[in-house]
Order: structure tokens, then C-alpha cells, then sequence
């Protein structure tokens, strides 16, 4: 099988990659789906609060998987579903596995990788305990509320206050679960603060920072968990352990970038974003292969999902015409305060769009800055919860020499 | 009285001081967009919130059918709708947008397919 450009992946990233890989000239456009529809995890985020900048609506998750895929079906994207893409090579060959071809290679002349992350488990965080049922990541249990129509658990206890997990305790509390508690062991939550107000305060749901869950109890099912207040190295703190009577523990711990096929295909993979290492133009260090949303770094949005979608789609089809495999490129580095940075290098090819996010929490007025371009951006504070998103112009950048480096300061007043 | 608010409406989660005097708002501190002001008003009045939820659909590949309200009601309200909403089924197919109930617990908002099915 051929392809111009083969996408992997048919979430809000791929889909978004492939429209525009299409809408740029490209002819053959394929998205490999492993599930039996298009829309990735958008599906069962059944919420609002999608779409604000992208549609300029305030939309669900079905909604806005529907429009993309409408626009896909629209523009003559083909894709095949229950259909995974098992090994990617360098040169471009993908193989994939489904129940009407069996193992097949698609070579394609560009690829758009969009795979997305996985929810980190019980066994990335090792939690203490016994085994019972009862114990589940967050999207999973979202999974089953909102598409199966189970409810997990009666009584339930969360940990971690990532978005998924804010979202969940609403969404429990709806259907008529008692959530007991959100327990974060960072000082700080780990969700937009909007999911805090609209999903936590507005229900009467308990946060509890600084504490984590040290035991968990139960033979057959979760019979409750043994929480503790933390220090500032997040070791429980002696004396203020409290057994919380519970049938469901949810994990809310964090999402890693899927990147093993990446992996196979040698792509560098970076420990900062720990998805591959990209360009502006959304290209990994392998010539002609692309990655868009989660899988390149973990956002906060799925509108930045999409816009990082548009590029890739772009770039994959222009690829795919004249292969460019423009080698020129200066490193974007995390200067002070900064943690999280994308991409990690500039190819003098396009408008640059940055995503950050602060190394720490700074509650102060602080000053970003962007070394050589002289660029200053004031903010109310930094926080590591909320990326940052910068966009500079390609005129702006044409005349940078040496590597650019983006760092947070704090500022007076 | 000083008040305090998140704003909900977009991502970035403002925080706002607000004191209410003989009918007139004052901001005391933090950002307040146009946006930010309606929310702010509307909360000292009535706090409103879109619902999301599900409802059961047969002949369809999955259980659950998301639904929305197709605009925001008051916040009180959401328990009693919600006991509205878990008596529903319908039969697939649906559209998406189709009004799967119509004035629901007499608020004039209607419950909406969010997705074809």
C-alpha cells in the first residue's frame, strides 16, 4: 500500500493533521485508527469547555470530534479503523495489522505521527497495598461512565488533581457516587483552576493538598485507603495517617506522550517534553515524519492539540511534494524557572510557536524573556499547571544567530 | 462586601475581587474582560452552568448518548434535572444536536444530542 501522507492516529491531532495535510495538496491521505471510530479520547470527554479558540465555540468533546471528522470526510481523508500500526522505520514504512489485510506495509511519503498519551497507572506512582478491584485511572473510569454506562465505584477516593480527575469527581458526584476527597501530594493542584471552581467548589468536593495516598485496603474490592499529609519532599508525615472508607480509588497521576513506535523509528526522543524532538514545522529528527498533540508533549487543550495539528499537516504534505530535508536549525533551550519546552528547535521555516510551562510556582508578577530577539512578556504570576503559549513571527526570528533561550523572571510590582 | 471569583469561561481562570455597592461593581482586583464582567454578574445574581451528562440509547454501538444543555441553568437546578435525564432512553439513530428533551424541568433549556449515534 502508498500513501502521501499517513497519519497515526485519529484523535483531535490526527484528524485536525490530516485535514490540513489534504486541504495542502496532498493526495493520498491515510489515518490509521486502532479503535472502531474516529475521535480519540474526545469521544468520552463529554464536557464542555472545547474549542474556544479553534471554532470560537464553547463545545463539547463529541461535538468537536463530529466537526473534524465531517471536515475530513468532506475534504476525501480515507482512514481505516480497528486497524494499528504495529512497527515504523526510518524510511518512512509503516506496518500495521487489521482483520481485512492481515500484516501489511503502507509506505508512505511523509507520516504524521498522532498517538497520543497514555494516563500513568498505580504502578507508575507504586502505591503500597493490597490488589482489590476498584482501582482506576481516572479515564477509565470516564470510559465507563460516559460510553458504557457503568458507574465504578459508589464511594470514591481521588488522587491527583490533574484536569481528568477534577472532571471525574463532578461527574461521579453527577450520577450520584459520594467522592470523598481529591488528594494532591504537590502543594499546588495540578488542574486549570477553572476545573477547580467549576468541578470541585460548585459540588461541595473536598481538595486536599500536600497529602497522598500511602496504603490501600481491601481483598476482593477497595475497602478504603490510608491517606497522609506530605512534607515539602513529598514524604508522608508521621502521625498524620487517616484511614478514608472508600469501594473506588481513582488516579488522576499524569499522562506520558505514546512514543514507542517513535522509538522504533530511532526518532530522538526528548527528556523535557519526552516526545520526539520537533521543529516549528512540527518534524521529528527523522527526515518526512511529523508528530502532532500528546504525543509530541503533553497541553492542556485540545485547541493546541489542533493548532499543532494544522503544522504538521501542513508540513507533511509539503514534504510529501518535494521532500525538503532542510538541515539548518538552531536549539530552543529552558532557561531559568522554565520547565516544560516546545519545540526544541527553529528551522528559519515558519512562525514559531512556543509552549511552556513555569519550572515552579512563582505567585509574583514575573517577566518572560526570549534570548537573542529582546523579547519581554509580563504575566500576573508563572505556574506550572497552566502552559504558556507564545507565538513570534518568522520575520522576527530570520536574523537569529545561536541558540534561543526562553526563561522566567520575577519581576517587581 | 468583598467578594471572590474564579472566572469559568475560558481556560485562563481569572481571578477576580469584586465589592458590590448599591448596585454598582467595583473591581478590586485582577483581570475582568467583557466576558469576565457577564460571569461576574450573573454570579452575584444566579450562578448558571451548562450540564453535560449521558442518556441511554438502544440499537446504537455504545450505552450512552452524550447529552447538553443547549444553554447554561441555573446551578440549583442541576440535581433536579439530573433525576430527568436518568428516567430517558431513546432509539438510535440520532443526529447530533437533536433535542432529546424539550424544556426540561420547566427551564425553557432544552437537553441536545451532543454527537451522532
Amino acid at each position: 500500500m502508498k500513501a502521501d501522507v499517513t497519519v497515526i492516529g485519529g484523535g483531535p491531532g490526527g484528524l485536525v493533521s490530516a485535514l490540513f495535510a489534504k486541504r495542502n495538496g496532498a493526495k493520498k491521505v491515510l489515518i490509521l485508527e486502532r479503535e472502531d471510530e474516529l475521535g480519540g479520547i474526545l469521544k468520552q470527554c463529554i464536557h464542555n469547555g472545547f474549542g474556544l479558540e479553534l471554532f470560537k465555540k464553547d463545545l463539547t468533546g463529541p461535538e468537536y470530534a463530529e466537526r473534524l471528522i465531517d471536515d475530513i470526510n468532506k475534504v476525501g481523508v480515507d482512514y481505516m479503523l480497528d486497524t494499528m500500526a504495529i512497527h515504523l522505520s526510518n524510511d518512512r514504512t509503516i506496518t500495521a495489522v487489521n482483520s481485512k489485510y492481515g500484516v501489511f506495509n503502507i509506505e508512505s511519503k511523509s507520516i504524521v505521527l498522532a498517538m497520543g498519551c497514555r494516563e500513568r497507572a498505580r504502578g507508575n506512582i507504586v502505591i503500597p497495598g493490597t490488589r482489590p478491584a476498584g482501582i482506576y485511572t481516572a479515564g477509565v473510569a470516564q470510559r465507563f461512565i460516559n460510553i458504557d454506562g457503568y458507574l465504578p465505584g459508589k464511594e470514591v477516593v481521588i488522587l491527583g488533581s490533574g484536569d481528568i480527575g477534577l472532571i471525574m469527581a463532578r461527574r461521579l458526584t453527577l450520577e450520584g457516587a459520594k467522592v470523598k476527597g481529591v488528594y494532591e501530594i504537590m502543594d499546588h493542584p495540578g488542574g486549570l483552576k477553572r476545573n477547580i471552581v467549576q468541578c470541585l467548589n460548585d459540588f461541595d468536593i473536598p481538595l486536599y493538598l500536600s497529602h497522598t495516598v500511602i496504603e490501600i485496603k481491601g481483598k476482593d474490592r477497595v475497602t478504603g485507603v490510608v491517606v497522609a499529609k506530605v512534607d515539602s519532599k513529598m514524604q508522608p508525615i508521621e502521625g498524620t495517617e487517616e484511614f478514608i472508607k472508600c469501594d473506588t480509588l481513582l488516579l488522576s497521576v499524569g499522562l506520558i506522550p505514546e512514543n514507542e513506535l517513535s522509538k522504533e523509528a530511532n526518532i530522538e526522543i526528548s527528556s523535557n517534553t519526552k516526545g520526539p524532538v520537533m521543529t516549528e514545522t512540527m518534524e521529528t529528527t527523522v527526515p518526512g515524519i511529523f508528530s502532532s498533540g500528546n504525543v509530541s508533549v503533553v497541553f492542556d487543550l485540545v485547541d493546541y492539540v489542533a493548532e499543532t495539528g494544522v503544522i504538521a499537516g501542513k508540513n507533511a504534505a509539503e514534504f510529501a511534494k518535494e521532500k525538503n530535508e532542510n538541515k539548518k536549525f538552531i536549539n530552543i533551550l529552558p532557561g531559568k524557572n522554565v520547565g516544560i519546552l516546545f519545540p526544541h528547535r527553529y528551522s528559519y521555516r515558519d512562525d514559531l510557536i512556543l509552549f511552556l510551562r513555569a519550572g515552579k510556582w512563582i505567585e509574583k508578577p514575573v517577566s518572560i524573556k526570549i534570548k537573542p530577539l529582546n523579547m519581554k512578556m509580563r504575566r500576573f504570576y508563572a505556574r506550572p499547571n497552566e502552559m504558556i503559549r507564545i507565538k513570534i513571527l518568522q520575520d522576527k526570528l530570520l536574523s537569529a544567530k545561536g541558540d534561543i533561550t526562553v526563561s522566567i523572571k520575577e519581576v517587581e510590582g | 462586601m468583598i467578594k471572590h471569583f474564579t472566572c469559568v469561561i475560558c481556560p485562563i481562570g481569572c481571578e477576580i475581587d469584586v465589592e458590590e455597592n448599591e448596585g454598582k461593581l467595583i473591581l478590586l482586583n485582577g483581570n475582568m474582560c467583557a466576558r469576565g464582567k457577564e460571569f461576574v454578574i450573573q454570579e452575584l445574581k444566579e450562578p448558571i452552568r451548562v450540564l453535560t451528562t449521558t442518556v441511554r440509547i438502544k440499537g446504537a454501538e455504545f450505552n450512552m448518548l452524550p447529552v447538553r444543555t443547549d444553554k447554561p441553568i441555573p446551578k440549583r437546578l442541576i440535581p433536579i434535572i439530573m433525576e430527568d435525564i436518568a428516567k430517558i432512553e431513546v432509539n438510535a439513530p440520532i443526529k447530533m444536536y437533536k433535542v432529546i428533551v424539550k424544556n426540561i424541568a420547566g427551564t425553557r433549556v432544552n437537553i441536545i444530542a451532543t454527537r451522532s449515534m
